[in-house]
This record gives C-alpha cells, structure tokens and sequence, in this order.
C-alpha cells in the first residue's frame, strides 16, 4: 500500500513539476534531472521498461568480477536494455568461460538456454555465436558472445552442457559453422539433401532449388529455381543506415573493457 | 535426535548419508587444489575466500539443518553438487590458468553493434 501511495505521489509531483515548467526550454530539464543525482526519475509511462537500478549495480558488479578472475578470456564485458549482461570472448576461451559460469560458486549456471548465432558479412570474423545461460540459483541471466569465421572451428559446449548437442547442429546448419569435438554433427533442421546455409547473408531469399509435385512421373521432383520475373535487385542496406545521426550511437552500455588499447593508468 | 531426512525432494538427488563429513572432504580438496595456483590469481583469491567461509561455518556448526540456515545456499546435497563442481573446475583452472594476460584482443570493429559502413 505505502509503494503504491508513494508512486502515485511521485506521479503527481513529475506531473506538476511539468506543468511548472511548461514555459522553459527541455534542456535546462534535461540537465536538472541529471544534476540531482539523490532522487532517480521514477518511470511512470506504462510501456516503458522500468530499469532496477540493485538489479543493475547487480550485474555491473558481476560483470566486473568474472573479467576480474578470467582476464585472460575476457575481451570486454556489457549491459544491454538495461538489465541483459554479455560477456565478450574470443572463440578459443568458449570452454574455460562457459565452465567457470556453470561450476564457480557464485555463478551457477546450470542451465544453457540456447546458443544462437549472427552473420555480419562487413566483419573479418563475420559469424558470432551467442551463449544464453540461466541461472536457476541466483535467479540470473547471462549471455556470452564469442565470434568466427567460415573456416575457423570453435570448440563444441556439448561436454559441458548435454544441451548445446542440437544447437550446435542448428547452427552448423543454418550458418556453416563448424563445431570440434561434437559427438554428432549433422544436419538438424533443412531437409533431405539439402545443400548451402540458410542463414548465411550470401544465400538468396528465394533459394536455389524448388520443389513440387509431379503428375507424370507420380513423385516429387527438385528442380532449380527458374523465376518468372527477372531477379530484382533489393536494396539490402541496415536500416539504421536511413539514421546517421544514430551511427555513433552504441546499443550496449560498457562495463569493463580489457580488451581495448587504452593506456592504462 | 531429530527427524531422519527421507528426501530432498529434489528429482535424481538422494539424500547424503554423511553430509558434513563430504563436505569437509571436498573444501579440504578445493583449497589444497587452489594452493597450486599463483598468489596473485584473482579466481584463487575469491574461491578461497568463498570456500574458507564456508568451511569455518562447518567447522563451528555440527547440526545438518543449521549448516544449510547459516550458508544459505540449498541443502547440503545440493552444497556437496557445488563443491564437486567448483572441485573440477579448480583442476581445470590449474591447465588453463586464466590469471595470465589476455589471448586474443578483438579484431577492429569485431564488437561494433550497429555495423555502420565505414
């Protein structure tokens, strides 16, 4: 009861405080909140997500204690919306990184969530696998991002996780990115024979095969691609490349970054 | 003497014959093991730190039930799972001796989001 008084108080001080300040240009607002460092806004729109600032010390903190006791596998280490915690590793720290999480006392976590993987064709290692952990203990989550290329292999989770198994094969599937010491390494989600990787940036969105029924020869037949219309070319720019004044704008907020090649003090 | 622990309701976890003598057992190994490494190893300075802590609690604690309310972290099963775990990963820790400097900094514009063209 007392929170809710307390918020509906707050409300209706920001809301006075707005109409006072009707008048005044936003920056010197801008810059007052920020100023009173004691009293943090409380978030009163109700689709915005509210930020816990524990939560985020949380998080800070531990962000930097696994740099601290792995600085020779931690390249950098970040928060995203507000509350997602990624850890950022080279591809040949994947095993000693993903077992300090599980096993270490004050990490625990048992369970891997799923590992996705990204294509970024402008980069030198242009595919990024991502590593969801949940921690069933502490009630936390984590992500570790690892990078490589088409010809790299990273070392496979399975001895450490029984369920990074299929999705690895997903990834190796859908990108082409080869696993070492993966116990079954197949294909896991496109069909019979099929060949090439689905997710890779290069693949084009209609495929190179297609399939239908056939009624002479009572089966399915494969055949390739012939398009009625000659091929279109898209224009497959980055959206936010329609927004440069938000180029420098980085999407994660920095926590430690051991990686980097500041001096150091 | 209190109620015999029938279970930990815990599915595949039975319940430990002798906890606080494991216990005892596994934190003596975890700190030996952790011995091996460099003083200056931040891993060893906190698993330490963390394992000390909770060894001292069994030490001054005889009662089952009480070790659990002290340590706050499950049952003693699941403390045992924990200190296997941390265990394992020590001798793991020894080969791969993460106290030293960084392998492999990042290729340029490796971690960029968004990947503006340059």
């Amino acid at each position: 009861m007392s929170f809710f008084l307390k918020r509906t108080a707050g409300a209706a001080a920001n809301l006075g405080r707005a109409v006072l300040n009707n008048s005044r240009p936003a920056m010197v607002q801008c810059v007052a909140t920020k100023t009173d460092q004691a009293a943090p806004q409380v978030e009163t729109r109700p689709t915005v997500a509210k930020v816990d600032p524990l939560q985020k010390a949380q998080l800070v903190d531990f962000g930097k204690y696994i740099a601290e006791c792995l600085p020779k596998f931690v390249q950098k280490v970040q928060l995203t919306a507000g509350n997602e915690l990624e850890v950022l590793i080279p591809p040949d720290a994947v095993l000693p990184v993903l077992s300090f999480l599980k096993d270490h006392h004050s990490a625990q976590f048992a369970n891997l969530i799923d590992i996705a993987g990204m294509d970024v064709p402008s980069r030198p290692n242009r595919f990024e696998l991502i590593y969801n952990l949940l921690s069933l203990r502490y009630n936390a989550r984590i992500r570790v991002k690892t990078y490589t290329d088409e010809l790299t292999p990273v070392d496979s989770a399975c001895d450490i996780f029984k369920a990074a198994n299929w999705y690895e094969r997903e990834i190796w599937d859908m990108y082409g990115v080869f696993f070492a010491n993966h116990p079954d390494l197949r294909r896991i989600l496109t069909d019979y024979g099929f060949e090439g990787h689905p997710f890779r940036k290069d693949f084009p969105l209609s495929g190179y095969v297609e399939v239908r029924y056939d009624d002479e020869q009572k089966r399915v037949v494969v055949e390739p691609l012939e398009l009625a219309q000659e091929f279109r070319r898209f224009e497959l720019s980055a959206p936010w490349e329609q927004f440069p004044n938000f180029r420098g704008n980085p999407a994660a907020e920095e926590v430690t970054n051991p990686g980097d090649d500041k001096p150091k003090q | 003497m209190g109620l015999l622990k029938k279970t930990t309701g815990l599915t595949g976890l039975a319940v430990a014959a002798n906890p606080h003598h494991t216990l005892g057992a596994l934190y003596g190994k975890i700190l030996r093991t952790i011995q091996k490494m460099p003083e200056a190893s931040v891993y060893r300075k906190y698993t330490e730190q963390i394992v000390r802590e909770r060894a001292a609690v069994l030490q001054q604690t005889k009662d089952v039930y009480e070790i659990e309310q002290k340590i706050n972290c499950g049952q003693a099963e699941e403390l045992i799972i924990q200190a296997e775990n941390e265990l394992n990963l020590a001798r793991k820790m020894l080969n791969w001796k993460p106290w030293e400097p960084l392998v492999a900094k990042p290729p340029k514009g490796q971690w960029d989001w968004p990947p503006a063209k340059a």
